[in-house]
């Protein structure tokens, strides 16, 4: 294809050369080209190889719209699948053409063409169902990876985003003739105004293509300069351009993102893209139509292109793409690209229309008279050949005879399609025009007004009264505009959809979806197979499922579906158009929310202490907690959680406990509430004692459990778990809001206001008298399980004794300010009784050892408290509490229930792992009956052994058996179920 | 993404808000004596209709209070919301106003773009 550069206009200049690599080669451009534009002026149109067959591709529009010319900027954190027909070039950009290997001209993979027949539709469904289950894994799949597919994913990529939200009336969609037009009614009015055009120049038809001549007797381009300085200048309405809207939600709620480097490239910590959040009252669609293309034999290979994009590069980019390129039409749209082309002092090698001479318009009929251009009524082409590019076609002219036609260009016009995607996904409804031969919007959903080729109005007639009519409910002013047209006909079209190519066979060649490599083949085969509801089509054949959704070729697809079944199109129906429009990256969407945004990091007070003393961390939730202490950098994490347990065992440690959530509660209801909310009584408790307490879901399943401080019966303070905190306040506050508003009483969480500290082992109360010289820590004085409220050189604090290590124990509440001091003082004065920190991992082994559960690893919303052995903690006498009534439940009473024990292997040498069954038999014999399975699982030095908790059903008639835990080798290793408590089972250490 | 509107502090963004599921399901009262049939039923069953629904919603990153709305489950429109002491409002009072995309089969996905 040889291309001309005709004569500068206000977008191209020719001075301002840019250079770009194009696969390693340097091409020059101008300054305003983009990829497309630029490489077909170096005469490049081979610029791609198809997805599944490797068919050579070149650039079949000027748009959006675009299936073939996808590639990869390599300039750009190597950013795949980017339409060339849209991405500008600057200065240095590197381009690479994608789904090739070796080279572009000689692809390996090109071998799938040959292959074809196996590639059919359906072929992924009966690999993967059939009888070739085998092939698919060892043959297809490996094969299919390395062949199939777009661009390479991007390395490093940095790309940086953010969002920015509009609150307006109104949201023109669209800045072509009827959008600047809506716009300039909208022009100093009260209403907020948003105009969007995807390009960076505003004007849309009116700068692309010749279709109108004057507009207020005024050249257009004179026309559109002073509409759009009207529009900047009026305050109430505001312009984005390069912004796509690619999604269209309920409530008028739009998403766009806007290019922020538009012909430059990006730079790297800069925001590149912003994605526009829209809230809108009004959303008015002028975003114009998309034409088809038309299927026939090797209707794919470079060189063949879309009429109206031929003309939108004359008219846009000051080139046309051919110098003599042959034109097929079923329709009047492509007589303006006859126009522009003899304007042009250019001609076309032949006009191909199917329709009659009578049908054919007669200013066009006069313009190819006088150029003399060559012309086929009622002609059709069956096919279009050459090597990597066009090279000749084969027209059926109306007497049935085959003429054989050389070109280097073939444009293609199969009508054209309201561009309806941001319609349909508004939830707009859509009519089949059997004249216009193509869907168009009909019932809105939300407040949508559709105007122009958008709407279906191919033709100029009803600008004005059509826009002041659905307009109507704005005070705006009435419009009353002039139009002349270069070709003025009325839209005309004849129904086809594809040519039948000369051999049954070659249907296999007569591509229906460019992206996705599917042909009108696989369309008569699926429908073949049963597959004739439009929705299972598209799913079998991949029809219109590429990142282009079909947009050129699905209203095809249909029209070819519903002659096959011999239906109307609009009883074949339509597939849905999903958002985004275009291909939206994940970037983007993501905005700041990314890297260390991505999710809050919680630290607690004592966090930087951590860092400096060797902590290795683990993630509970969003906080950050020490798993364990290394002491140095060749302790392992079983020797650190060995030596930390040791220590609690023998001396004394202290863990960083900030992190448990804690939630205040006040009111002179609090006691009548706590009680409902918890299934322990707190009624016969005292003040200034504790409780450990259990929270059920309505089902009567363990949800959470903590300690609950009785203050007065008007004040409690209770903990949650570290991942249960914000569940539990929203729970307590759903409650108290929905069940038992009569109940006066509040609750507040204080996780953050106050560290925590739980010190425990035997050398504990030593530490505490040195620590809080003026505190009597005698057990008369201070008995287990009660807490008292002092106060440390000037700060109060909380003193809970309390233990979930099975140690002597004391939490220490503190407020977080003040935490980090205190901290530092107890660990230089516990230093001579052996005091260490230690982590969640050997705080884990610890309270295991002493049968104390956590919710969420030995539970898992299954779980009751009878099932846990806990069944003290229900206040039998109390009439209600959450989940009461699920306790008594026949399912909830049944005896072989999964049940909370001990395992302990019976050769005390065998190791034990988390998530093993349980099972009875030694061999291991499918079906195998599984009891149940280990939750937790540990090594204990202080026993000397592994032993683990574990639920299973019927468990605790069970305990004193045997019983095998099944492992991963299939093989079993013989334990012993024991009561869940292998450390002081009287708690004469808790309570010492 | 919907707009709710908080009868405590106005139309405020989805992402601010939490379904609490079906609205005026009566918790049985705990100090009477509860059936299994009928405790079952408060536990673990709901309506799920397609059409109007009593939903009730908290404004979790917001005033944190729970409020019930009506909404039709088939365009996800929240037609009122109201504070939890006030009275249910009548389902028919809003029936004029339910505009689903028309032709949509009375069960179903609402997968349709065009006429039937
Ligand atoms: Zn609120």
């Amino acid at each position: 294809m040889k291309s001309i550069n005709l004569k500068e206009n206000q977008f191209i200049q020719f001075h301002q050369k840019i250079s770009f690599k194009f696969d390693g080669v340097k091409y020059f451009g101008y300054k305003g080209d983009t990829i497309a534009s630029a490489l077909l002026r170096n005469n490049i149109n081979l610029v791609g190889r198809s997805f599944k067959y490797h068919r050579p591709r070149g650039i079949y529009t000027c748009g959006i719209e675009e299936p073939n010319a996808l590639v990869q900027i390599i300039s750009e954190y190597s950013e795949p699948n980017t339409r060339a027909t849209i991405k500008k070039i600057y200065e240095g950009m590197e381009i690479e053409s994608q789904n090739r290997w070796p080279s572009l001209e000689n692809d390996f993979g090109s071998i799938n063409n040959l292959f074809s027949p196996i590639f059919t539709a359906g072929f992924y469904y009966k690999t993967f169902m059939g009888p070739h289950k085998k092939f698919w894994k060892n043959l297809y799949e490996p094969l299919i990876r390395r062949a199939a597919g777009l661009g390479k994913p991007p390395k490093d990529f940095k790309g940086i985003s953010n969002h920015i939200h509009h609150n307006v009336d109104v949201t023109i969609i669209g800045g072509g003739l009827n959008g600047l037009l809506v716009a300039k009614s909208f022009i100093n009015t009260n209403y907020d105004v948003l105009l969007i055009d995807f390009d960076d120049q505003l004007g849309g038809i009116i700068n692309n293509s010749n279709k109108i001549s004057l507009i207020d007797n005024k050249e257009p381009k004179d026309w559109l300069k002073e509409t759009i300085q009207e529009i900047e200048d009026s305050k109430n309405i505001k312009i984005l351009k390069n912004t796509l809207v690619t999604t269209y939600n309920y409530i008028n709620h739009l998403i766009a993102i806007e290019d922020r480097f538009v012909g430059s490239k990006q730079i790297e910590g800069k925001v590149n893209s912003t994605l526009h959040k829209i809230r809108t009252g009004h959303t008015i669609l002028c975003n114009g139509h998309i034409e088809r293309f038309l299927s026939f034999q090797n209707n794919d290979l470079p060189g063949i292109m879309l009429s109206s994009s031929f003309e939108k590069y004359m008219c846009r980019y000051g080139l046309a793409p051919s110098k003599e390129p042959v034109i097929f039409s079923n329709n009047s749209n492509s007589n303006s690209l006859v126009f522009s082309l003899i304007k042009a002092g250019l001609k076309p090698k032949a006009y191909i229309d199917s329709r009659s001479g009578e049908e054919i318009e007669p200013n066009l009929f006069d313009l190819i008279r006088i150029n003399d251009v060559p012309l086929y009524t009622n002609s059709q082409i069956k096919g279009a050949f050459g090597n990597k590019k066009i090279e000749k076609i084969l027209v059926e002219d109306s007497s049935g005879a085959l003429n054989e036609i050389k070109c280097d260009c073939l444009c293609l016009s199969g009508g054209i399609n309201p561009d309806v995607h941001l319609f349909t996904q508004s939830k707009g409804l859509l009519d089949w025009d059997e004249k216009d031969l193509t869907y168009k919007p009909s019932k809105p959903f939300q407040p949508t007004i559709t105007l122009g080729s958008a709407s279906g109005q191919f033709n100029f007639d009803n600008l004005n009264s059509d826009i002041n009519k659905k307009l109507k409910t704005f005070k705006v002013k009435q419009l009353d505009v002039k139009l002349e047209l270069n070709t003025n006909t009325k839209y005309n079209i004849e129904k086809l959809w594809e040519v039948s190519p000369q051999k049954k066979s070659l249907w296999a060649k007569s591509f229906i979806d460019l992206q996705n490599d599917v042909t009108t083949k696989d369309i008569r085969q699926a429908i073949t197979e049963g597959f004739d509801r439009i929705e299972h089509l598209k799913r079998y054949t991949t029809n219109s499922m590429g990142t282009d959704q079909g947009k050129i070729s699905s209203i095809n697809a249909l029209g070819i579906v519903s002659d096959l079944l011999d239906k109307k199109v609009n009883e074949v129906g339509t597939t849905i158009y999903r958002p985004p429009y275009a291909p939206l990256s994940f970037s983007a969407i993501a905005g700041r929310n990314c890297y260390e945004f991505y999710d809050p990091e919680r630290k607690s007070p004592i966090h930087s202490w951590h860092l400096k003393n060797g902590a290795i961390f683990e993630d509970v939730g969003q906080w950050k907690r020490p798993w364990y202490f290394q002491i140095n950098k060749e302790e392992s994490m079983h020797d650190a959680v060995q030596r930390e347990s040791k220590n609690v065992r023998e001396n004394a440690g202290i863990l960083d406990g900030s992190t448990l959530g804690k939630i205040e509660i006040k009111g002179e209801d609090a006691l009548e509430f706590m009680n409902l909310i918890y299934t322990n009584s707190f009624t016969k408790m005292k003040q200034g004692s504790a409780r450990y307490a259990l929270m059920l879901g309505e089902d009567g399943m363990v949800k959470d459990d903590g300690i609950i401080c009785k203050i007065s019966d008007q004040h409690f303070i209770a903990t949650t778990t570290t991942g249960g905190a914000a569940t539990v306040l929203g729970c307590m506050e759903e409650y108290a809001q929905t069940e038992w508003p009569n109940l006066k009483v509040f609750m507040n969480s204080i996780t953050e206001q106050y560290a925590t500290f739980n010190i425990s082992g035997p050398n504990t109360r030593e530490i505490m008298k040195k620590a809080f010289p003026n505190i009597n820590f005698s057990n008369e004085e201070f008995p287990f399980m009660t807490f008292q409220f002092h106060e440390f050189n000037g700060v109060p604090i909380r003193i809970l004794r309390a233990s979930f290590t099975g140690e002597l124990g004391y939490e220490i509440y503190i407020p977080s300010n003040s935490a980090p001091k205190i901290w530092d003082n107890i660990q230089s004065l516990g230093k001579e009784f052996g005091l260490a920190p230690y982590g969640t991992e050997a705080m884990h082994l610890l309270r295991a050892e002493k049968g104390y559960i956590i919710v969420g690893q030995d539970t898992d919303g299954s779980i009751t408290p009878i099932d846990l052995g806990l069944s003290w903690m229900i206040g039998k006498s109390k009439k209600d509490f959450l989940g009461k009534r699920s306790l008594t439940r026949s399912d909830t009473i049944r005896e072989d229930r999964k049940q909370l024990v001990g395992i302990i292997p019976s050769n005390k040498a065998d190791k034990l792992e988390e998530g093993q069954h349980i099972i009875l038999d030694k061999e291991i014999k499918s079906p195998v009956p599984m009891l149940g399975h280990i939750t937790s699982c540990y090594h204990s030095s202080t026993l000397g052994h592994d032993f683990a908790l574990a639920v299973i059903k019927n468990g605790h008639s069970m305990i004193g058996t045997k019983a095998y835990a099944s492992t991963s080798s299939m093989s079993t290793t013989g334990v012993d179920i024991v009561k869940p408590v292998f450390y002081d089972e009287d708690n004469k250490r808790l309570v010492s | 993404m919907l707009i709710i509107n908080c009868p405590y502090c106005g139309p405020r963004d989805q992402s601010e808000f939490s379904n609490g599921g079906e609205a005026h399901v009566k918790r049985p009262d705990g100090s009477k004596e509860i059936g299994d049939r009928e405790w079952g039923e408060y536990v673990f069953i709901r309506a799920n209709p397609k059409g109007l629904f009593y939903e009730r919603w908290v404004h979790t990153h917001g005033c944190r209070k729970w409020f019930n709305c009506v909404r039709d489950t088939s365009t996800d429109e929240i037609l009122v919301t109201y504070k939890l002491d006030e009275k249910k409002p009548n389902l028919n009072n809003f029936k004029s106003v339910v505009k689903t995309p028309s032709g949509e089969p009375e069960v179903g996905s609402g997968n349709f773009t065009v006429e039937k």
